[in-house]
């Protein structure tokens, strides 16, 4: 290891640069893995932290994140008519336009019964919850994207709303949701009559089964889920959107690494070609010149890694704080994930400068004068 | 692996042709000799005579056209890659004109790497190398980078890495050719002395007239062939 070290540091401006290239490799790679949970948990927190035992929707619609869901407004108190439910609560979940000034923003506006509570944010971090029609709680980053904070008025279509507070848990990254009453939400969609699903509640949760069963054919066109599969269904609707352009940005990143890294193996090895040369004429056993590469691979990724991890969480706090709908999750998981990949790709690199080394013949350094 | 051996290089007919563009030139022609311990053989000749090539052949780097070349009293052809390899580190010690020290590493570390090729041990190798730079008078070396050393002080540690594993035999090619006078007769008494009082073989091959006086046997080379 020493001389690989030795070598290395023989170049500190090359080895600066190349650490620095592939530390931003690795940064990207953080970075999407910590958008892809902050993706995910942001999108279904809403649904996680629901916390009631069945959604029921329109037939055919799986998810809230990307599908239409129309149900009658008036099934309410059907559904509470059956003996094991305890709580039924409507949602209406409609896109719409905020008018800040000239700026118009879109929105993910939920609106439910503050009564029941159900369908509402998951999180207040400032201010309160909403309990009148012409209020409105948004989700922070949004606001804070928006110039928005609790107090302040804002406009959809012709109603003038009042920020009430602002939530957490609700960025979805190209949408953020807000909450406003279930009224307000009909009466800026034009239709008083329709909901996009109900959320019940059923008083023992044994009858979970049972229960979904006699609410599906009580309420024609419908789908109940239990909690359970409806969050599984929106994980899987988030991800089937996502997880391709992030498999794909990072296998990008992974490529970049491994090219540069392999690029910079290689003018390693042509420019101390003699001294690999020399080492053969000197006896070097036939595994030392590849364990150096190997090495040299290894020790750049190690440094690069540590090097991302340090660089990486300021400058997550710093784009964040720039773009506030930027909301990213980085857990040890994913830097050991990083770190690995690194590892692996500095590997591949390694083995892909080798063939370099076999074209060093020793004969060569005697013709050299 | 380290027998004691009464003929160290011996070469019979040796001719080394080589295919430049479909042409045929060659390098060397039916040479014949044999060094011994304790000799210093001198081949002179002007560049291009084939000295070079002489030295490739008998250190194994080259196999030859035509003829056979016994090293430490075996036909090289019958030695594998890997014992090729391992004489190079144990048996062999090679010295260029150019020196050939590895830039990153000090010169301490430079001899030290010859020995840890031949598998000695991280202390034994330290405890030699410091041996060595004592009886060389160039333990002031030992922590310098070659890039900051003279041309005469990298021949010495040169030198000190030839010599470091014991080595039976040293193969020297142009070992003055870059040095002044007196950094050239400082270098060939280090390979005359190690030659007689360790009972060695040294085989230099040189256009250096000025190292006549230190060589037990002088072979001219012309054109490939010996002109004796």
């Amino acid at each position: 290891m020493l001389y690989t070290i030795k070598i290395l540091l023989n170049q500190p401006t090359r080895l600066l640069l190349t650490v620095i290239g592939i530390s931003l490799c690795m940064i990207l790679m953080l970075f999407l893995f910590g958008i892809y949970k902050g993706v995910a948990d942001g999108s279904v927190e809403y649904i996680k932290e629901n916390k009631v035992d069945l959604w029921i929707l329109q037939r055919n619609s799986t998810n809230i994140l990307r599908g239409t869901s129309i149900l009658s407004a008036y099934q309410k108190e059907r559904i509470k008519k059956n003996e094991n439910v305890l709580e039924a609560s409507p949602v209406l979940l409609l896109l719409t336009t905020v008018k800040n000034s000239d700026k118009r923003s879109t929105i993910f506006l939920a609106g439910y019964d503050p009564v029941t509570g159900l369908g509402g944010p998951p999180k207040i971090i400032k201010g309160r919850t909403i309990y009148a029609d012409n209020e409105i709680v948004l989700d922070n980053s949004f606001a804070l994207n928006n110039g928005f904070d609790v107090g302040d008025n804002l406009v959809i279509l012709d109603d003038t709303l009042k920020v009430t507070g602002l939530s957490s848990g609700t960025n979805a990254f190209v949408i953020q949701y807000a909450f406003t009453t279930l009224t307000e939400a009909q009466s800026l969609l034009g239709f008083p009559g329709i909901v996009t699903c109900y959320l019940v509640k059923v008083k023992n949760s044994k009858d979970v089964i049972k229960t979904s069963k006699e609410l599906q054919s009580l309420i024609g066109g419908s789908a109940v889920y239990n909690h359970k599969d409806f969050l599984a269904n929106n994980i899987k609707e988030m991800e089937s959107g996502f997880l391709p352009i992030l498999y794909a940005v990072a296998s990008l990143g992974a490529i970049v690494l491994t090219t540069v890294l392999s690029l910079i193996l290689s003018i390693n090895i042509l420019e101390r070609k003699k001294d690999f040369a020399v080492m053969k004429i000197l006896g070097a056993p036939s595994g030392f010149l590849p364990q150096l590469i190997v090495q040299q691979a290894v020790f750049i990724t190690l440094i690069s890694g540590l090097m991302s991890v340090l660089i990486y969480f300021p400058l997550v706090s710093l784009i964040e704080k720039l773009s506030p709908e930027v909301s990213t999750i980085t857990t040890p998981f994913q830097i050991i994930i990083v770190l690995s990949v690194g590892l692996v790709m500095g590997m591949l690199a390694s083995v892909i400068a080798l063939s370099r080394l076999r074209k060093i013949y020793p004969l060569e350094v005697f013709y050299e004068r | 692996m380290k027998d004691e051996v009464e003929i160290v290089v011996a070469l019979r007919n040796v001719s080394k042709s080589y295919k430049i563009n479909e042409h045929s030139s060659v390098g060397v022609r039916d040479i014949n000799f044999e060094a011994k311990p304790g000799e210093l053989v001198l081949f002179l000749g002007p560049s291009g005579s084939g000295k070079t090539t002489l030295l490739t052949l008998i250190a194994g780097l080259l196999k030859p056209s035509k003829g056979n070349i016994s090293l430490f009293e075996k036909q090289i052809e019958t030695y594998s890659n890997v014992v090729l390899q391992r004489l190079r580190a144990e048996r062999i010690g090679f010295i260029f004109q150019t020196f050939l020290l590895i830039d990153a590493l000090t010169s301490l570390q430079n001899i030290e790497l010859v020995l840890r090729f031949a598998s000695r041990s991280k202390r034994e190798a330290k405890h030699i190398v410091g041996k060595l730079l004592r009886e060389l008078q160039i333990e002031y070396l030992a922590d310098k980078l070659p890039l900051t050393m003279s041309q005469g002080e990298k021949q010495r540690v040169a030198v000190a890495r030839a010599i470091a594993n014991n080595a039976e035999l040293i193969l020297a090619d142009e070992p003055t050719a870059s040095l002044d006078a007196t950094n050239g007769s400082i270098i060939i008494d280090l390979l005359h002395s190690y030659a007689k009082k360790k009972n060695k073989c040294v085989i230099v091959v040189s256009h250096d007239l000025r190292l006549k006086e230190y060589a037990d046997r002088i072979i001219y080379l012309e054109d490939g062939r010996i002109v004796n």
